[in-house]
């Protein structure tokens, strides 16, 4: 029998936090070159800029922020508890994902992640599928101030 | 229909022009390795090959979220600073394979011109393996600033 999700519409999920830490964003560097963000210990071999905010304190890149949506919207919820999904014998994929960016993201801050469910609604594709949606907002965890904010889609195989 | 230049000033757009497409590649499967850590994701769809052929797949599938970066990379090496980037709606259509060669492109969608001269574009973007099919497609937006004001030309004689 299926399971109803659309009793899940509304639930917050539990709050988390994730630093943006330099060994994260030099290993996203190696692999995702970006000729503006250079990685740390790499600026003078490069001969390049790292791009830095006003407070002189390094910043990730945009491109980085997608793994920070990820990262961080991971740590809110639990598949079992709170999709009511088996990640062991189901399939979850991502689906859409929207942020709005309020400001520059620094190496070294810890951000702060709030999130609930938005909505849950059933389509039918060569499978069918539950897909959840997930507002988020993520802020500077000591500034409070808003980092990012948006909406991450799962889709869930039935 | 025109191609807009790399880090263009706001008078320099108009709808309907294309960003400039580029091509990266081939995936290198090794990479999943490192993006893996980062995400704290150890799922085998993504590192064991014999994992994803039991599941039907051909090989293992790039992160998701690798091949978002590599599109916002892309939009956001196209601004004068990566950062005026404002919004982007990015919707997962395919799997990324190992030894895939991706294109990315995008289109000006809209332009809303701001008091000073600067500007916020808002475009298409969209991300298709060599076979051209899509993999993510989507929109960004994004500050572009005015072009400055032009100094005085002095006219100058050649020398003699």
């Amino acid at each position: 029998m299926d399971v109803d999700r659309t009793t899940l519409i509304g639930r917050a999920l539990r709050p988390a936090t994730y630093t943006v830490t330099e060994v994260d964003v030099n290993d996203f560097l190696g692999v995702v070159d970006e000729p503006a963000f250079v990685a740390t210990g790499d600026e003078q071999a490069a001969g390049a800029a790292t791009v830095s905010a006003p407070t002189g304190s390094r910043l990730a890149p945009p491109s980085f922020a997608p793994f920070v949506a990820v990262l961080g919207l991971l740590k809110t919820f639990d598949w079992g508890d709170d999709f009511l999904f088996d990640y062991r014998t189901g399939t979850a994929m991502f689906g859409e994902q929207s942020i709005e960016f309020h400001r520059p993201l620094r190496v070294g801050e810890s951000v702060a992640i709030s999130a609930a469910i938005s909505d849950v609604y059933e389509k039918q594709g060569k499978r069918r599928f539950d897909v959840i949606e997930v507002s988020f907002q993520i802020s500077g965890s000591e500034e409070g101030d808003r980092l990012m904010s948006g909406q991450q889609s799962y889709i869930l195989f039935k | 229909m025109r191609e807009a230049l790399y880090q263009p000033f706001f008078q320099d757009l108009a709808v309907g022009m294309r960003l400039p497409t580029v091509e990266l590649g081939p995936m290198d499967r090794f990479d999943y390795i490192p993006i893996a850590l980062i995400l704290r994701d150890t799922n085998p769809l993504h590192l064991d090959r014999v994992y994803a052929q039991e599941r039907g797949l051909p090989d293992v599938v790039q992160q998701g979220p690798l091949n978002q970066a590599y599109l916002y990379r892309y939009f956001t090496s196209w601004l004068h600073d990566p950062w005026d980037l404002i919004a982007t709606k990015m919707r997962f259509a395919a799997n990324v394979f190992p030894d895939d060669v991706l294109q990315c492109g995008g289109e000006i969608l809209e332009l809303v011109e701001a008091p000073a001269g600067s500007g916020v574009v808002n475009c298409a973007v969209w991300q298709r393996n060599q076979a051209g099919e899509t993999i993510l497609t989507g929109e960004a937006s994004a500050r572009i600033p005015s072009r400055p004001m032009s100094t005085s030309v002095t006219h100058t004689s050649p020398a003699p």
